[in-house]
């Protein structure tokens, strides 16, 4: 059976994701159906959480790939926070901090998202 | 509709043997022969004007019953081979009757003196004797019998289709019983005295015969088949034909005499022939009565009759497992058909997206868009899978979850859910434009229609993910003939250098590429590359990153200009989840250097020959991730000056990552300490002792993910000089890993 599962959080403005388990090519559809949904509700401001996230594999990356085009092109975007050593040596590896805000706790997560919003303002 | 047309019976032994014509017209003959006989008898008795004796009477009757049952079993075969629907059956006997009704008026009225009163001596047969007194008379009993056996043979012939339509055992025994009570009936009055009427015994016979003749006129049920219009000419035409039947039957004014003429003739045959209008009557009355009932419920009739030959479509249904969009339309037309609704929409859980939200796959008498618009199809959807039983939503209007008007196209709806195995596969909706439009008949007529609906989806279903999976099966086939034949069979041969490779695929086809190219005499050009995601497509990226590679190399004179290259035109063609990681290097022998970029890969891992280990971690960006002048950018390269005995490893991975039994990964650091351990090794050896480390480690050599080891090692110019004088190929020796081919080829 599937190890990997997804929370909902929802703070005022930003929707927070909590992933569990491992993210690999077989469980990267429920990340894939969490993301669809925020974008059917229309939250773009999304923070995912990695502290429970033991695992993540290519294509569990590929899937942040196919939304973030979309989600900030609606003004909103994909945070990474409290990701694992190990699983951020992995986004680190390809060069996802160039691409990606990926930081220590979702409190800088959110208050980074914050400072967007009044820059953007 | 129905067929109006009644059944063809089965032949009897009797109409079997009248298949020959020869037979038929011998029997024609022998009828014939009989008619003459029975006239020749009543000329001879006007002649002899003498009754006849015992024996001549009885053997008159023997000629004249066996003229007419040769005649009945003729007329029996011509009438089974031309079987008509009942309306037919009706105007048709109805015209004999008139005819009939008509010719043997004028027969009798051009004779007959108007005001006398009628007995035997005013219609010509002696008083008392009842012999002919004339020829007239003789010629005037001989066809009028004739036209009324006729008439009644048809008349029974008819309605015998009529009262044996949808026969059982049963109603067809009662149909020759009552043949045989009749014919007894009738044998009963042989020998009696024309001018009496029937007697006790006579009546007794008769009494069986008539309960016979109730029983068969209750048989109407062709009647329930007709349509409205059908009915109504059926009562019109059965009340003309009670009106005729009536006054052949009664001794009315009209056929004055007939009677008398048909007695004197024969008493048997005048038995029977009334008993034969007895019973059209009686059966012309059954039909009016039960045509009058049926006429108001004629219409809830073919509704239900609808229903069934919908619900005989079921079939069909199963038969178009083949093709979904054509079983999705029939499920959704045939309540439709069916009448129970007037539109309808199939919904279905959207697997593919990952979710259960719901997708109208076909609409039935409205269309996908306006059912969107008018209904909130993911609520209705969520409450048919919570309640998992049919919902009838009696007032639409009143809905918040359909917007629709009252008095609109929708008023009431019945959603019913597709279930297999408890699991919801799909709801079928179907709506009506009143509202508390479904009765609880047509709720359950169409729970078990949505039943049969649900078997036929989930075995489409399953075909399909059969035909799925088949077609993957050959895809990957297909997919690891191209993997294996991108891969490279022989390695490079340079000075002072020694190369070893391998790759294995795990299950599934995967998306590790690695390959060489000799530039010039003292250059060589290096990738290794990891495509996300797996399967064919992995496949196809690698065989569009081999051309990148095989071309771009000698035309760029950087690594990170190769990535640059290679970014751009892998871009058009990648997924935008898909990516490729990768490390792209430049060995100059002649420098003794190596340049290298890399793009998102797992570090390469260096060691020297004093055991000093590091791995060369540059920055850069997978191909694929950005497709702007960030990845450029991003990208720094690394010049490393080569010392003799230094080893370059490169993998993916599926190296580091690899876990045992208890779930810890291989990782950097063991990688790093088995580079330590055998680094003195010349590359294939090393190579070698690298796998076999990971291989005792994980305890197993099935791999859960594509794994691929490349090892360069730089025993310097020196060692090949001196090398190439004892041996010119011993310092250049590269292989590919023996035990790892073979490990491709056993995947």
């Amino acid at each position: 059976m599937s190890n990997f599962s997804v929370g909902f959080r929802d703070t005022d403005s930003v929707q927070i994701l909590d992933l569990k388990g491992e993210l690999d090519a077989h469980t990267a559809s429920e990340l894939e159906a969490a993301l669809q949904k925020c974008q059917a509700d229309e939250r773009y401001r999304i923070i995912v959480n990695g502290t429970d996230l033991q695992y993540i594999s290519s294509a569990g990356l590929g899937v942040f790939m196919a939304y973030i085009e979309e989600v900030r092109e609606e003004g909103g975007d994909i945070k990474i926070a409290s990701l694992q050593p190990k699983v951020f040596n992995v986004f680190d590896l390809l060069g996802f901090p160039m691409l990606f805000d990926i930081l220590d706790t979702e409190d800088e997560a959110l208050k980074k998202f914050e400072r967007d919003g009044t820059a953007s303002a | 509709m129905l067929s109006n047309l009644i059944s063809k019976a089965p032949q009897g032994p009797f109409a079997s043997s009248l298949q020959s014509r020869g037979r038929r017209i011998f029997i024609a003959v022998v009828a014939a022969v009989c008619y003459v006989a029975s006239v020749v008898f009543n000329v001879i008795e006007w002649q002899s004007a003498e009754p006849f004796s015992v024996v001549t009477e009885t053997a008159y009757h023997v000629v004249v019953i066996c003229g007419y049952v040769f005649l009945w079993f003729l007329l029996s075969y011509v009438f089974k081979q031309r079987q008509v629907g009942p309306l037919k059956i009706f105007w048709t006997t109805l015209v004999v009757a008139l005819i009939f009704v008509v010719v043997t008026r004028l027969i009798l009225g051009v004779t007959l003196p108007a005001g006398v009163d009628i007995d035997s001596t005013t219609l010509g047969f002696e008083y008392g004797t009842g012999v002919p007194l004339t020829l007239a008379t003789v010629v005037k009993m001989n066809v009028i019998s004739l036209f009324q056996a006729l008439f009644v043979f048809y008349l029974l012939l008819r309605f015998r289709d009529l009262v044996l339509f949808k026969r059982t055992k049963r109603s067809q025994r009662n149909w020759y019983l009552m043949l045989a009570f009749m014919g007894i009936a009738s044998l009963s009055a042989i020998g009696k005295d024309p001018s009496t009427e029937i007697d006790l015994i006579q009546g007794l016979a008769v009494v069986p015969a008539v309960i016979l003749m109730a029983i068969n006129s209750f048989r109407v049920s062709w009647i329930v088949y007709l349509s409205f219009r059908e009915k109504a000419a059926g009562i019109g035409l059965s009340i003309l034909l009670m009106i005729l039947l009536g006054i052949c039957l009664s001794s009315s004014e009209a056929l004055a005499g007939l009677e008398a003429y048909l007695r004197h003739y024969s008493y048997p045959l005048q038995l029977f022939t009334e008993l034969t209008i007895a019973f059209g009557l009686l059966y012309g009355v059954t039909s009016f009565l039960f045509l009058i009932f049926h006429l108001p419920t004629t219409s809830d009739f073919q509704r239900k009759a609808g229903e069934v030959t919908a619900m005989h479509s079921l079939t069909n249904l199963v038969s178009q497992v083949f093709d979904p969009d054509k079983l999705y339309a029939s499920i959704t037309a045939t309540p439709v058909d069916a009448g129970t609704a007037q539109m309808a929409w199939l919904a279905l859980a959207d697997v593919r997206s990952g979710t259960l939200r719901p997708r109208i796959v076909s609409a039935y008498n409205t269309t996908v868009d306006a059912i969107e618009e008018m209904v909130d199809v993911q609520s209705l959807y969520e409450e048919l899978d919570a309640r998992k039983a049919p919902v009838t939503i009696d007032e639409a209007a009143a809905d918040h979850r359909i917007n629709e008007r009252p008095g609109g196209l929708i008023g009431s709806v019945l959603m019913t859910p597709l279930l297999s195995r408890n699991e919801m596969l799909g709801g079928l909706f179907v709506a009506k434009d009143v509202m508390q439009g479904f009765e609880k008949d047509d709720v359950e007529a169409i729970s078990v229609y949505a039943a049969q609906a649900a078997i036929a989806l989930e075995n489409a279903r399953l075909f399909e993910e059969q035909l799925e999976k088949e077609r993957l099966s050959r895809e990957l086939d297909i997919a690891r003939e191209v993997q294996k034949k991108l891969l490279p069979h022989t390695l490079p041969q340079l000075r002072g250098l020694t190369i070893a490779a391998s790759s294995v695929s795990a299950h599934e086809v995967g998306g590790d590429y690695y390959d060489f190219l000799e530039l010039d005499d003292d250059r060589l050009a290096f990738i290794i590359a990891d495509v996300s995601g797996k399967g064919t497509s992995a496949a196809f990226y690698m065989a569009e990153l081999q051309g990148i590679f095989r071309s771009v190399s000698r035309l760029v004179s950087t690594p990170a200009d190769f990535l640059e290259h290679a970014n751009l035109a892998l871009a058009s063609a990648l997924e935008r989840h898909v990516f490729v990681s990768v490390i792209y290097g430049i060995v100059d022998v002649e420098k003794e250097e190596i340049v290298l970029a890399r793009g998102g890969h797992c570090p390469a891992a260096m060691i020297s020959l004093d055991g000093e280990a590091r791995f060369i971690r540059t920055q850069g960006l997978g191909l694929g991730l950005d497709r702007t002048e960030l990845f450029r950018r991003s990208l720094v390269e690394k010049r490393i000056r080569l010392q003799p005995g230094d080893v370059f490893t490169l993998y993916t991975d599926g190296v580091v990552e690899s876990r045992n039994r208890d779930g810890s990964e291989y990782g950097y650091d063991r990688l790093l300490d088995a580079l330590k351990t055998y680094r003195h090794e010349d590359a294939p050896e090393l190579h070698e002792s690298l796998l076999e480390d990971l291989d005792n480690f994980l305890e197993e050599t099935e791999y859960d993910d594509d794994l691929t080891l490349v090892v360069l090692k730089w025993h310097g110019l020196k060692v090949a000089e001196m090398a190439a004088a004892e041996d010119p190929r011993a310092a250049s020796r590269s292989t590919i890993s023996g035990r790892t081919q073979h490990r491709i080829q056993s995947d």
